[in-house]
């Protein structure tokens, strides 16, 4: 909004400037729509259109090779009577809620380890925030078949302790615990962000504290984390917007069947199937948009609750 | 006014969803019959899934169509298995079909039934078929249209690591007319001669094994009114499974999970861990090449009181099919037609894509087989008398045959829900597809 009045302003006194302004004002406009004309096709071409599309096509039968049909409400009516659905959501909300905090609070804890000036710092940040680099990447995805099958590493490791550990990918218990960790795993863009986070508290703040005899308990309560709550809002927002839309992972450590017995259905792997193995395009439309209703609501209620927890001190 | 505005506002949807409708809309032109070949320059797009030794060979035999051709251009398009189909799906939604692809029969009712493959018969001035046998040639028909050249049809096997069994002094049974029990036995001893290093058995595996089995026990998984697979025969299929990990001749549940959609360099025959498994009889030479230190073997299904006679038919391997969205018919039906008939195509590919239909094919490469090779022809010969009739092929609404087993068998083989069960829940969502696209 703020960003808008100034625009606006900015016009005004364009337009005050006088008859030249006025030649000027519809040059830059013109170079102004120039600049934007990439983005804006792209948006048009690539986002909106396919979305209007994929809305059209929630409401019809559409086997990819001929003509969709129209079928009003049947794809609704159909999410209320389909298991596969009620496994994957209750896989993707577990996956959500467990790994989005549990990545936050790693990403903090190790932030404030590297805030302390520690030598080298450049160093262990570049090496901690490596696995965010790859960790959605296909060969990491791989690797972890590796370390959590039957004969990989894991278990190599729990030998030596004369442990003899399951196959962590293929028992339907622990496949979901091995994705979460995955995620877990790659916390370095949120570790950056808070690091830089750190960096705009004041110090003065800190020594005032120590001053007055508060513990470094008492300062991470009542400093830190009060001056890092918008930026632990933004990371939890984004956190849970990527970890709904999940997919990489899950195709390919269950090699797209979202097994084992459908432990790893994520919700993005289950409309893929329906709409690229079953042939139920209409339906996978529709479940997308039943995605794209769920991250709105979680982000609306993040939004409504941050009222409550997050501190703007400017 | 109310329904004034409904329509207004369904014009608007559709016009803004003009782009994919059009785009389907190339599905179910007129058909082609009788084309004549251009004489200008043509390029057509052809299409195949398989590793890079397929694609070397493949590569080589379009040179070889193109040197003969010079006015026709072929442009390759190869994938794994699994990108090929969604590649498949998404380029022919557009309307962009390859020209000519390599098909198989899971999807083969589900494209031709959309209209989305060319009727050969209209095309029968270039594309001659009739050095195939018609056994053959009809599972390449989709109700009585020929939609597909077939490339062959294999039966399934027990392939069998002979170097374990001598490893372990374990004397196999006579493998040309054996039982389910001396199968099991020798599985068993292996299992317990290798003190439990080797496994006796990997458990089936996929949709192919499943239509043997019911056929073993009087049944079949499709029949020409859709689904024909009884409950009790789909458990017993889980429960002979079951049977074998209990009793410790087959690996772990874990295990055999985790090595669900191994590549066939990473399945625990090629690596050693298990000494049998059921394999479709054109992959034999690939996992021969696969294992080089063992010495593998290829035998008919073991049977016995009260299996039904006749329970191999030849599964077809592949096929080539045409688009109907093709803007060049003519030189498509002509690449197929030189992939089918031209002996150095046979030459070239040699068993890479299964024993070939065409029996001029199999003269041309006799000569030139290696041992695997000699082996694999064998087994066909020797299966080819106990052949029964050919089942229909998996029909519309079933491509997803194999992913809807495989996830079955989990919940059977973890114990989730029982073989009967599971079974039921099996039979009545492959019901269900198949229903839904009638």
């Amino acid at each position: 909004m703020s960003a808008l009045d100034e625009f606006r302003s900015i016009s005004r006194s364009r337009r005050r400037t006088g008859p030249a302004g006025t030649d000027e004002e519809t040059r830059d406009n013109k170079v102004a729509a120039i600049f934007l004309a990439p983005w804006l096709l792209g948006l048009l071409a690539i986002t909106i259109g396919p979305m209007i599309t994929s809305l059209y096509l929630a409401f019809t039968d559409y086997n990819l090779l001929q003509d969709p049909k129209f079928t009003g409400l049947e794809n609704i009516r159909r999410m209320f009577t389909d298991d596969r659905l009620a496994e994957s959501l209750q896989v993707t909300f577990t996956y959500v809620i467990v790994s989005v905090p549990l990545q936050l609070v790693v990403a903090l804890g190790l932030a404030l380890l590297l805030d302390r000036g520690i030598r080298g710092l450049s160093l262990y940040r570049s090496i901690l925030y490596l696995p965010s680099l790859l960790g959605a990447s296909v060969a990491i995805a791989v690797l972890w078949r590796l370390v959590f099958g039957a004969d990989g590493l894991v278990n190599s490791f729990l030998d030596i302790f004369g442990v003899d550990g399951p196959s962590w990918v293929s028992d339907p218990d622990t496949a979901l615990g091995t994705l979460i960790i995955l995620h877990v795993w790659t916390f370095g863009a949120p570790m950056v962000i808070f690091l830089a986070g750190l960096r705009q508290i004041p110090r003065e703040l800190y020594e005032a504290a120590a001053t007055d005899g508060a513990s470094r308990r008492r300062q991470l309560l009542s400093i830190t984390l009060p001056l890092l709550s918008p930026i632990i809002f933004f990371n939890l927002v984004l956190g849970l917007i990527g970890s709904f839309q999940s997919f990489t992972q899950a195709f390919i450590v269950s090699n797209g069947t979202g097994g084992p017995s459908d432990s790893t259905l994520f919700f993005s792997l289950y409309l893929y199937q329906e709409g690229f193995t079953s042939f139920r395009m209409g339906y996978a439309s529709a479940l997308a948009w039943l995605l794209l209703i769920i991250i709105g609501a979680f982000t609306a209620l993040n939004f409504w609750a941050s009222k409550y927890w997050v501190f703007y001190h400017d | 006014m109310k329904r004034h505005t409904s329509r207004a506002l369904r014009a608007g949807v559709a016009a803004a969803t003009a782009g994919v409708t059009l785009a389907a809309c190339g599905v179910g032109a007129e058909p082609v019959r009788n084309p004549e070949l251009s004489d200008g320059d043509v390029t057509i797009s052809y299409a195949w899934w398989g590793a890079e030794a397929r694609a070397q060979l493949t590569l080589e035999a379009i040179e070889l169509f193109e040197e003969e051709y010079p006015n026709i251009d072929v442009d390759p398009q190869y994938a794994e298995w699994g990108g090929y189909w969604d590649r498949m799906a998404t380029t022919t939604a557009a309307g962009d079909m390859p020209d000519v692809s390599q098909f198989d029969q899971i999807y083969l009712s589900s494209y031709a039934d959309r209209g989305a493959l060319l009727d050969l018969s209209g095309v029968s001035n270039i594309l001659d078929i009739s050095a195939l046998d018609e056994r053959i040639l009809e599972t390449g028909r989709v109700d009585g249209t020929q939609y597909a050249v077939p490339l062959g049809g294999a039966a399934n096997g027990v392939i069998i690591n002979t170097t374990l069994f001598e490893e372990y002094g374990v004397e196999l049974p006579d493998t040309s007319d054996w039982t389910w029990d001396e199968f099991t036995r020798a599985a068993d001893d292996l299992v317990t001669a290798s003190d439990g290093e080797v496994r006796g058995v990997s458990p089936f595996a996929d949709s192919f094994s499943l239509g043997v089995w019911a056929r073993q026990q009087g049944s079949e998984v499709f029949d020409d009114e859709g689904v024909a697979l009884s409950a009790d025969v789909l458990a017993s299929f889980w429960q002979r499974q079951l049977d074998w990990i209990d009793s410790g001749a087959a690996p772990s549940v874990d295990h055999i999970i985790e090595t669900t959609g191994a590549t066939l360099d990473q399945t625990d025959l090629v690596t050693g861990r298990t000494a049998m498994a059921f394999i479709p009889a054109g992959a034999f030479i690939a996992y021969q090449s696969a294992a080089p230190d063992f010495d593998l073997d290829l035998v008919n299904w073991p049977s016995g009181d009260g299996i039904e006679p006749g329970f191999q038919y030849p599964k077809p391997t592949m096929y080539w099919v045409a688009a109907s969205t093709s803007e060049h018919p003519a030189e498509a039906a002509l690449l197929i037609d030189f992939l089918t008939n031209d002996t150095r195509v046979g030459e070239i590919f040699g068993l890479d894509r299964g024993e070939p239909a065409n029996p001029a094919f199999t003269e041309a490469i006799e000569p030139d087989l290696d041992d695997t090779g000699r082996e694999a022809l064998a087994f066909s010969e020797s299966v080819a008398q106990e052949m029964g009739d050919t089942p229909p092929i998996t029909p519309n609404g079933a491509s997803t045959l194999d992913a809807l087993l495989n996830r079955y068998t989990q919940q059977a083989l973890l114990g989730e829900t029982s073989p009967r069960e599971a079974a039921e829940g099996f039979i009545n969502e492959l019901t269900d597809s198949v229903r839904a696209v009638d």
